[in-house]
């Protein structure tokens, strides 16, 4: 669907993205992580058309983007960061024009107008004034307008910025639902939004590629340091050297001491396996387990080890 | 293209800025013309359009700047500069489309100032052929300078200070031709050939003679096509180094 090769941006000598490649497959969601300023907005810009590389190619739906930008553009559906809202327009009034600049044909704009507000809930505000909405319905009309002409590739920049805890759902369930037969490139900092509905997700940071690959394979990257949380009740110090013995524990952090008897561990295991030998280590010390449970690496693990190296 | 065109035109009159323009227009044209009346010995009914569009130029330097300043600037205020510029639209397409729009709000004041001669030929008589030679020489003057007015917008991403840039370069030419005329320009003949080339004033004079004439014809045109080109180029220059 869209392959960047390569790519590369110089704003003068600051470098914003360097060497970016990969792929975006057919009907898939894919997620565009990355810290305040790791270049995603100047990637997206890039994929929409809007900037050119310095290097590299993008290639959209078998166009390239520089040599046959109108084809390639005609395939994209964009909401920046800003919805591009003329606040003087009414909403329906501003999608004619919409269309209307994306080339839909003069026969069909009536009716994929009134599609796209049907989607998006925008039917009873098809009069109101643009300025005049709430920022959740800015949002949606802006999502409407890339929605227009049902283009096969959506480029969504932190559409949920700015939402309401149920807009963010809603808006959620409406890009899952696209995803079923458009490809979606969403961008965000906000690491469940990505988890909850991406396929596979795109980490970069400070405009370096970090890893592409899908959400589960990312967490079982990380599992190779697993986590144990383990509370005891009794002696802390007889727990301790209990635990010391155990050879599959690599590290022993002390967390909490809960004041009634208690003691909470953080323990680093080489394996799951180890889990049994402590069990039956302690309980043979006359040592009470309260609670054991494995801590699992989540995507926001991932994402912080990856954007803290350097 | 067409979407785009109709979509400017309609942001000048669906909102009070064309007819607020189209009336100060109005306003200044009235007292030139009241003037022109009171000044005139009461046998003689008959008078120069041409002179009283010269004068009015002067005033209309200032309306042209307000009605293109926000054709980019606003774009790139709102935020709206990139859905025109990731649209299938080419740079082209959109600068022909918002510099159309502008003309046609040109020619909207135009056609209310037609007032004037048609009320002068209810009581006296016009100069048809020097009226409709002011008429030629105002609209093309007008183009040229709506095509620099769009030219710094496009450079500006405050709608006023592209305003105030237009006023002051539209003056600068406006006074182009006092520069000529004096001792330090005149003393080199060369200089004084070309700066006195690039006068719209002498240009505007010929017109308002009722003297048609292709030379002028084609400069006002050149200038126009030279400067709107020069927009595209510096749109696509933007994208270059834009941050």
């Amino acid at each position: 669907m869209v392959e960047v090769k390569n790519l590369t941006k110089h704003y003068g000598r600051v470098t914003a993205v360097h060497d970016l490649s990969f792929e975006i497959r057919d009907n898939e969601i894919l997620g565009f992580l990355g810290p305040n300023g790791a270049g995603k907005s100047t990637t997206m810009n890039i994929i929409a058309g809007f900037l050119p590389t310095s290097e590299g190619t993008v290639t959209v739906c078998g166009h390239d983007i520089k040599e046959d930008a109108r084809a390639a553009k005609r395939c994209i559906g964009y909401l920046p960061e800003i919805p591009p809202l003329y606040p003087n327009m009414r909403v329906e009034e501003y999608l004619r024009y919409c269309a209307g600049i994306k080339g839909i044909r003069r026969g069909q704009v009536k009716s994929e107008v009134e599609k796209v507000m049907r989607r998006l809930k925008l039917i009873d505000m098809r009069c109101r004034l643009i300025s005049n909405l709430s920022k959740g319905y800015k949002q949606r009309t802006g999502l409407a307008q890339a929605i227009l002409g049902d283009p096969k590739l959506l480029i969504l920049d932190e559409p949920t910025v700015g939402l309401d805890p149920s807009q963010v759902t809603e808006l959620r369930d409406l890009i899952r639902e696209l995803g079923k037969d458009h490809s979606v490139i969403l961008s965000s900092h906000i690491l469940s939004e990505i988890s909850a509905v991406c396929n596979r997700v795109v980490i970069i940071n400070k405009g370096e590629l970090k890893a592409v690959d899908t959400i589960e394979n990312l967490e079982r990257r990380m599992s190779g340091s697993l986590t144990l949380i383990l509370t005891v009740v009794g002696d802390r110090d007889a727990a301790y050297s209990v635990l010391e013995k155990i050879g599959g524990i690599e590290e022993i952090e002390d967390v909490m001491d809960m004041d009634d008897g208690t003691y909470v561990f953080r323990l680093k295991l080489k394996d799951e396996k180890v889990r049994q030998e402590i069990m039956t280590a302690l309980v043979s010390k006359g040592i009470n387990i309260a609670e054991m449970s494995m801590q699992k690496p989540d995507l926001e693990q991932v994402f912080l080890e990856l954007t803290r190296k350097k | 293209m067409f979407a785009l065109y109709k979509k400017e035109i309609k942001s000048f009159f669906y909102s009070p800025f064309a007819y607020a323009l189209s009336a100060l227009f109005m306003l200044i044209f009235g007292f030139a013309f009241v003037n022109r009346i009171g000044s005139m010995s009461s046998s003689v009914l008959q008078f120069s359009f041409p002179d009283m569009f010269y004068n009015n130029f002067f005033y209309f330097i200032f309306i042209i700047p307000l009605l293109t300043m926000s054709s980019f600037a606003g774009e790139r205020r709102d935020g709206t500069e990139v859905q025109l510029l990731t649209s299938p639209l080419t740079i082209t397409q959109i600068v022909l489309a918002k510099f159309f729009a502008i003309v046609t709000v040109f020619l909207f004041m135009l056609l209310l100032s037609l007032f004037f001669p048609i009320y002068i030929a209810t009581h006296g008589t016009v100069i048809w052929s020097s009226l409709i030679c002011g008429y030629i020489s105002f609209f093309l003057w007008g183009i040229v300078c709506i095509a620099l007015g769009m030219l710094f917008s496009s450079m500006q991403s405050s709608p006023i200070i592209a305003a105030i840039i237009g006023e002051i370069v539209m003056e600068g030419f406006l006074f182009l031709d006092q520069f000529a005329a004096t001792k330090m320009v005149e003393s080199y003949p060369k200089l004084n050939s070309v700066v006195t080339w690039f006068s719209m004033q002498r240009r505007f004079l010929f017109f308002a003679q009722g003297m048609f004439r292709l030379e002028d014809l084609v400069f006002f045109l050149s200038l126009t096509v030279m400067v709107l080109f020069w927009i595209i180029l510096h749109i696509e220059k933007r994208r270059w180094n834009h941050r």
